[in-house]
């Protein structure tokens, strides 16, 4: 899924302005983690079941899990930085963290201004409603005349406005974003089909899953600076390891309960 | 009562928060205030060019927001070679945003201090710069402390902001419990509530400096 929000393009606006472009770095990124012994992993640190503090305080979810492995590949150690998503990419450009892992979905835009890794999360958007609402909306075409609310900054704000004829509802945050529809203030919610079953499930909330939304797939990839071709092929590689011997899968399934390291098949 | 165990439960980790954000506040109030009194100094001097650039930086950053001057402390000047940790950016750019409004707050009250004073102290064979330290500044202070104040507060509350720059301060270590408990409103207002505590403590403060700086006949 994921997400560019206004507060971000103001700012990425304004750090452009004072940027000259073309960055000094000459070493290839590899060479530079493997010197430090580090990878400079950012995330959210709000975001479950992906990456979120539990109990103790801890850096836990899928994504932890899954940048803990890719260090390990990579024969380095993972160091977190938690960061808002307004200031993530930023952050990365300016080199103040080597990679982003927390659900960034691959896009034709994104891919301008960074490199992806292959994707390791195949996912798509899919509709939450009320228990009790009987109503089955099949894809957005259905919820057209109807309030859907999105989290401001998610690619599904972009998702929703395919279909000028939704009222569209931009919430803070996922939390208040599904208050408001067990309140019964919005008629939908549209959030990742992966974080459907843990929002249900934590948010104690009358909720139910809705429909998957046909064109609504992402693919999710883990993005670095442009120009390294080495680190590239290195995280790469680790990922296609991690595809071949079941550490993906085995990850996806502990957190979802379902292999999300393949395209899904429906 | 369930919000009640919640909040009781989260305070360890909004404690930290908040001790992130009593730094950043308290640090870029000292540097604040120091930088505001250069930039009135230079203000009000008989200097066009002093005049002018103090003119020009309050106007800028007056006139821009605090989000961007954070993002461009941040993530622009690594570009230009200058690579700031989090915390040096955050205090750097709070105090240089604050020292605008300070320094506006301390022009007025200077200049709201009679020419007869400077006269008298001129006449006393006092230089520009004695007259200022032993004359103006001490009675401007008494005026300006009430505004003061008020870029003061703000302050504690702008610093909500270095989370931006990746620092988990009080709002954004609030955040974090949310995202994982799905219980904003208890939340949020306990966060509330810590930066009013706060606010009070800084007002307090004042109430004293006011106090002492009283002129014995004022009631």
């Amino acid at each position: 899924m994921k997400r560019f929000n206004p507060k971000f393009k103001q700012g990425l606006a304004a750090a452009l302005l004072c940027v000259a472009a073309t960055s000094s770095h000459a070493a290839d990124l590899l060479d530079t983690v493997k010197q430090a012994g580090v990878l400079r992993i950012a995330l959210e640190g709000t975001y479950p079941p992906f990456d979120y503090r539990n109990g103790e305080g801890q850096l836990d979810g899928f994504d932890v899990d899954v940048a803990k492995a890719v260090a390990a590949r990579l024969g380095v150690k993972p160091q977190f930085v938690t960061t808002e998503w307004s200031g993530i990419i930023a952050g990365l450009q300016a080199g103040k963290f080597d990679v982003i892992v927390n659900q960034v979905a691959i896009t034709p835009a994104r891919r301008q201004a960074l490199d992806f890794s292959q994707p390791y999360v195949y996912s798509s958007a899919q509709l939450l409603q009320r228990e009790n609402d009987s109503r089955a909306f099949k894809s957005l075409d259905d919820l057209k005349g109807k309030k859907v609310g999105v989290t401001m900054g998610s690619n599904y704000v972009d998702l929703v406005k395919t279909v000028p004829a939704i009222d569209l509802q931009v919430y803070p945050g996922t939390p208040e974003n599904l208050r408001d529809l067990a309140a019964g203030r919005i008629d939908a919610a549209v959030n990742d089909r992966l974080m459907l079953g843990y929002l249900i499930r934590n948010s104690h909330l009358p909720l139910r899953p809705g429909s998957v939304v046909p064109g609504g797939d992402d693919q999710m990839g883990i993005p670095f600076r442009k120009g390294n071709p080495k680190f590239a092929k290195a995280i790469d590689d680790a990922i296609e390891s991690m595809k071949q011997d079941g550490t993906l899968k085995k990850i996806s399934m502990q957190w979802f309960g379902a292999d999300t390291s393949k395209p899904v098949t429906q | 009562m369930e919000a009640l165990d919640l909040v009781i439960h989260t305070l360890p980790a909004m404690a930290k928060g908040a001790a992130l954000t009593l730094k950043f506040a308290v640090s870029s109030m000292v540097f604040g205030l120091m930088a505001g009194l250069v930039i009135a100094i230079m203000r009000i001097s008989h200097n066009r060019l002093a005049a002018g650039v103090a003119q020009g930086y309050v106007s800028l950053m007056r006139g821009t927001p605090l989000l961007v001057q954070m993002f461009v402390v941040y993530y622009g000047f690594p570009d230009l070679g200058i690579s700031l940790d989090p915390t040096t950016a955050g205090i750097f750019t709070l105090t240089i945003n604050a020292a605008a409004y300070l320094s506006e707050s301390m022009r007025g009250a200077i200049l709201g201090i009679g020419r007869g004073q400077w006269a008298a102290a001129h006449s006393l064979g006092l230089t520009h710069l004695q007259t200022l330290r032993h004359v103006v500044c001490p009675q401007a202070l008494r005026l300006a402390v009430p505004s003061l104040g008020n870029t003061l507060i703000s302050l504690i509350k702008d610093t909500s902001l270095v989370s931006v720059i990746t620092v988990t301060e009080l709002l954004r270590s609030t955040q974090e419990v949310i995202a994982a408990t799905f219980q904003p409103l208890p939340l949020y207002l306990t966060a509330a509530a810590i930066y009013w505590l706060l606010s009070t403590v800084l007002t307090r403060l004042q109430v004293r400096v006011e106090t002492r700086l009283a002129l014995p006949s004022v009631h």
